[in-house]
């Protein structure tokens, strides 16, 4: 049962930090929400859906973050509030708007929550947010616990509404997917109308038009907005400080990191000797509060992951108020204290907080190092691989073949989706760029106007059905308009599966599973001129005839749309098409000359190799059924029975 | 024969430009693949030995071995190998809207084998649109459709892997003298499998002084012309030093200089022009139009012939000594420019831990072909 249209309760729950942030924008009467999934921030929107028809919230997914973020705006200046939702990257989509929003600033309370990655657990890049809040001069707030996701996220509604400008929410993966304990508080009975008022004069930040200009006086009521924020951050019960009154380190920290530092200084026995200021209004920093904590000692550690946004901000505030409290030595990640990139964790902060105090912290025993060793040598290794039955391993079966059989040196551009695997061994090392949403096609378009510099190489891009709607479509335009020879293959999987299999503009539901309009990706190619083919990736054979013709055919933009749903999507799931099975009697095992093709380098999870009867088999547990082992199988004994 | 696996045929024959799409490393496992001319290894295969790297006629060909094991003699390196006879012939049987070159006995000879059953199935070149094909036929018919010059490498022999893999045998096949090198190594079975059986019966070989690049050439002609009404191409004797494509109702002559840039590079290290290890060989007479040069080699291409003239098939008359000699010599410094090239690349009889050559001849031979004087 979903816990978040619960009544207040005095006993805590445990709940995911998603959870929390979703519960905390019902508690402060979001009636709006938007996003566009990303990995670790998807199951907020997912949450507000579920119970949206109960509590009047309108929950919708953009096709992007940045008319996610418009829409969201659209609902604070009809006077609602309003949460937009995505993960760091989903915010540099954003940040145009951004930009222009945090100018002309907002009416109902709105919130914008960035859920980010540090070491890229699941992204294709560790970027940091939080310095959007510097360049953008909105409030930042950073949440160090499960209780304060929700707590904060509420607050941000209020402040947002105190200042009339949209506030950012920071979370990160080990706080949005870890679980902890929350308290439930009220929900409001509130029943917002909405209205838009803009007849009022063009000043009037509440009746009049709502624009970023005049420029220089809307940004100087801005940085007042920031005054009062801090005014409020001076106050604020999200920055705490635990330790001795006359620590002889003081850690400054925000968000996860704050867990790692508790950790360590308990693991170090040092709570005594260290404070801990855990910020929760990390920009601007309060300078009064400040004050009063980095007058408690000389040393200073900041420890944050990512960039060294808290420790240059620190570093500015220590430098300002030096001449009231003094020099002081301030470690973090400049120094080398705190590495620089990926996440970190217990044991790094550690080492950090022994260094600074000139302590040695002897490694773990090394009988416990033996046997971690041994424990980890009997987890088998295991390459990242597309799920059995994923229409993508055959989609790049195909692309790669062709490209191979053309032999001018083609390449696809890569995109975001679970296909940018196809990097990787599992999808036959196929795609030779990686960059941004939309960005594949974008760089296909380039390299395709490059044939007047004598380039011949074929440029491909891949898509997903997601993406296609995301950040494709302008770069689509552009290679069309620009007559870019590229071939643009659609892995058109129906949803968007990487992060759950959230509905899109290709589909005819919402978040909430509600009817609504599908736009059609075959028509709208076709519409803008392209050359445009449609198959079933599975058939190998005719993928790979419809693939090869394109590559042949000159004059412009050919589109090819795979289209096969995703082996994981509610409509295949546990579903078989085929019974498959190897035939001993004609698997020659190593005397083929095929050279184990089907477990080394098709290499399906539901392909496994006898190593004592040296042939192959179907792992009957982890196979799908998709059958198409059966068509790359050399002599023919991987076999198919219809399931009928 | 030394033999090793797709990791050396790709260093030694693709890395080095020396693959010419002959076909015979096609059709035997999932790894290689021709398309438009060119092959392809699709993904690496670490097998140590393979019958892609055995069959191929550009990395380790070892000519007297292939001598002795078809003819039972050394190789001597003679400018147009070892023959039975060489005669004039020309096929009987008119056939209007198919453009042979020359006499058409090769597909006189093809069809009468088919209908004879002497061979059950032949490995033939098609055509689709300019790009030749493999085919593998199995009635007279057929041949009439691939009959004619292509002029660019096709890669014929998997047609005959097919075959093979199929379970025929007794197949015949048509091709250069390239692929006819190919044939004879798969012939010899050099992975020494016990169920081997020799799966052919008939080789026809065609004289060839080079190929073209399928994709230049193609590409070459496209911006030229309406290709799809080509009917047929074909090189006059010198010394015309043209191309003649004929078309539905006119010809075009292109000069030869235009399209030998599209020559590939392997075809200069390539020592036989008559296709010395075929059954029979096939190839222009010149100064004499309608007419092919048949040379026979062995005792079934001598059977064949003689049955094919005594049931009226194939017409065939005395060659010129003057003829002979003047393919004789053309022969020798096909032999001569190519042992030059091979010797400039380090590709001929490479000794020591490692090496690997293109091709293995008598040192005494390459002696003696190097010193051939030549116009």
């Amino acid at each position: 049962m979903n816990t978040l249209r619960s009544r207040s309760e005095h006993t805590p729950r445990l709940v995911m930090g998603n959870e929390a942030i979703a519960r905390g924008a019902l508690e402060a009467g979001v009636s709006v929400a938007t996003g566009y999934p990303g990995t670790p921030s998807s199951e907020i929107i997912e949450n507000l859906a579920r119970v949206s028809a109960g509590r009047d919230v309108y929950v919708e997914w953009g096709v992007n973050e940045k008319v996610a973020m418009e829409v969201a705006a659209a609902a604070s200046f009809a006077g609602l509030r309003s949460l937009c939702v995505m993960k760091q990257n989903g915010v540099n989509v954003a940040s145009d708007f951004l930009l222009h929003l945090a100018s002309s600033g907002t009416r109902g309370g709105m919130v914008l929550v960035s859920c980010e990655d540090p070491g890229a657990l699941s992204s294709a890049n560790e970027g940091d947010s939080r310095h959007f809040s510097r360049l953008l001069e909105v409030p930042l707030l950073e949440p160090g616990s499960f209780q304060e996701a929700k707590d904060i996220t509420k607050w941000a509604f209020d402040l947002s509404e105190e200042i009339r400008n949209v506030i950012m929410v920071r979370s990160v993966t080990r706080l949005s997917h870890a679980s902890g304990s929350v308290v439930y508080g009220e929900m409001p009975e509130t029943k917002p109308h909405a209205f838009f008022s803009h007849d009022g004069d063009i000043l009037d930040p509440m009746r009049g038009p709502v624009i970023s200009g005049p420029v220089e006086y809307k940004h100087k009521k801005q940085q007042e907005k920031l005054q009062k924020a801090i005014a409020f951050f001076e106050e604020s019960p999200f920055n705490t400080y635990t330790g001795p009154d006359t620590p002889e380190l003081l850690c400054v920290t925000s968000s996860a990191a704050g867990f790692y530092c508790k950790e360590a200084l308990r693991l170090l026995g040092v709570e005594g000797r260290v404070g801990l200021l855990k910020l929760g209004t990390t920009w601007p920093l309060p300078p009064r509060l400040m004050e009063k904590y980095l007058r408690l000692t000389d040393k200073i550690l900041i420890v944050e992951e990512v960039i060294p946004f808290l420790e240059e901000n620190v570093k500015i505030m220590a430098a300002e108020l030096s001449p009231k409290i003094g020099a002081k030595v301030l470690h973090g990640k400049r120094d080398g204290f705190i590495p620089s990139a990926g996440e970190l964790n217990p044991d790094i902060v550690i080492a950090a907080v022994a260094k600074t105090l000139g302590m040695t912290y002897g490694s773990p025993a090394a009988t416990y190092t033996q046997r971690a060793t041994q424990a980890a040598a009997c987890v088998p290794v295991r390459d990242l691989a597309f799920c059995p039955g994923c229409p993508h391993r055959a989609s790049f079966w195909s692309i790669h073949n062709v490209l191979r059989m053309d032999a001018r040196q083609g390449f696809v551009c890569g995109d975001i989706g679970c296909y940018s695997l196809g990097i990787s061994p599992t999808g036959f090392g196929t795609l030779k760029t990686l960059h941004a949403m939309g960005s594949g096609t974008g760089l296909a378009s380039g390299f395709g106007s490059l044939g007047r510099f004598g380039m011949d190489q074929p440029a491909l891009a891949v898509t997903g059905d997601s993406t296609f709607f995301h950040a494709v479509l302008p770069a689509l335009v552009n290679a069309i308009h620009n007559k870019s020879e590229i071939t643009l293959v659609v892995l058109d999987n129906s949803g968007t599966a990487m992060t759950g299999f959230q509905p899109h503009p290709g589909l005819p539901v919402d978040a909430a599973g509600k009817e609504l309009i599908a736009l059609d990706i075959v028509r709208i190619c076709e519409a803008m001129g392209a050359t445009v083919r449609i198959c079933n990736p599975f058939y190998l054979k005719e993928t790979e005839r419809i693939l090869l013709e394109l590559l042949e055919k000159r004059g412009g933009v050919k589109v090819i749309v795979l289209k096969k749903t995703c082996a994981l999507s509610p409509e295949r799931k546990g579903k078989k098409d085929f019974n498959m099975f190897v035939n001993p009697a004609v698997c020659l095992g190593d005397d083929c000359g095929c050279n184990r093709l089907c477990t080394r380098i098709f290499k399906c999870p539901g392909l496994i190799w006898n190593r004592e009867k040296t042939v192959a088999e179907i792992d009957d547990i982890i196979c799908v059924g998709c059958g198409v082992c059966a068509s790359i199988c050399p002599s023919g004994a991987i076999q198919r029975k219809e399931i009928t | 024969m030394r033999v090793f696996g797709a990791k050396e045929l790709l260093e030694d024959v693709h890395a080095k430009d020396l693959c010419i799409g002959c076909g015979a490393c096609v059709s035997l496992c999932p790894y290689f693949k021709n398309y438009r001319g060119k092959t392809a290894m699709l993904f690496p295969c670490t097998l140590p030995q393979g019958r892609c790297h055995a069959y191929c006629p550009r990395t380790e060909v070892d000519l007297n071995e292939l001598s002795v094991r078809l003819w039972d003699k050394p190789y001597r390196g003679e400018p147009i190998g070892i023959y039975k006879e060489i005669v004039a012939s020309r096929s009987t049987t008119p056939h209007p809207g198919c453009l042979f070159q020359a006499g058409g006995t090769v597909s006189a000879l093809i069809s009468f084998a088919l209908k004879e059953k002497i061979i059950n199935a032949a490995a033939l070149t098609d055509r689709e649109d300019l790009i030749p094909i493999p085919r593998l036929v199995t009635n007279s018919e057929e041949v009439l459709i691939c009959a004619g010059s292509k002029f660019m490498a096709s890669p014929t022999v998997s047609a005959l892997n097919e075959g093979i893999a199929k379970g025929f045998i007794g197949m015949g096949i048509v091709g250069t003298p390239c692929q006819m090198m190919a044939v004879l190594q798969l012939r010899s079975n050099p992975l020494g499998r016990p169920d081997f059986r020799d799966p052919v019966a008939l080789s026809i070989g065609l004289f060839c002084n080079w190929s073209l690049d399928t994709r230049q050439f193609s590409a070459y002609l496209t911006d030229k012309m309406d290709i799809t009404q080509i009917r047929g191409m074909d090189i006059p004797p010198p010394p015309a030093d043209v191309m003649v494509l004929k078309s539905v109702d006119r010809e075009r002559r292109i000069p030869l200089s235009e399209i030998r840039p599209f020559i590939p590079s392997t075809c200069f290290v390539c020592p036989d022009m008559t296709s010395e290890f075929a059954d029979l060989s096939v190839g222009m007479y010149e100064g004499r139009a309608g007419w092919n040069t048949l040379i026979v080699r062995s005792q079934r291409g001598a059977d064949l012939v003689e049955q094919a003239v005594r049931k009226g098939v194939l017409q065939v008359s005395d060659m010129q000594a003057e003829n002979l000699e003047r393919l004789s010599r053309a022969s020798a410094k096909k032999k001569e420019r190519a042992l030059r090239m091979l010797l400039s690349r380090g590709l001929l009889n490479a000794e020591g831990d490692g090496k690997r050559s293109v091709m293995r001849i008598p040192p005494e031979v390459v002696g003696k072909i190097l010193a051939t004087e030549t116009e």
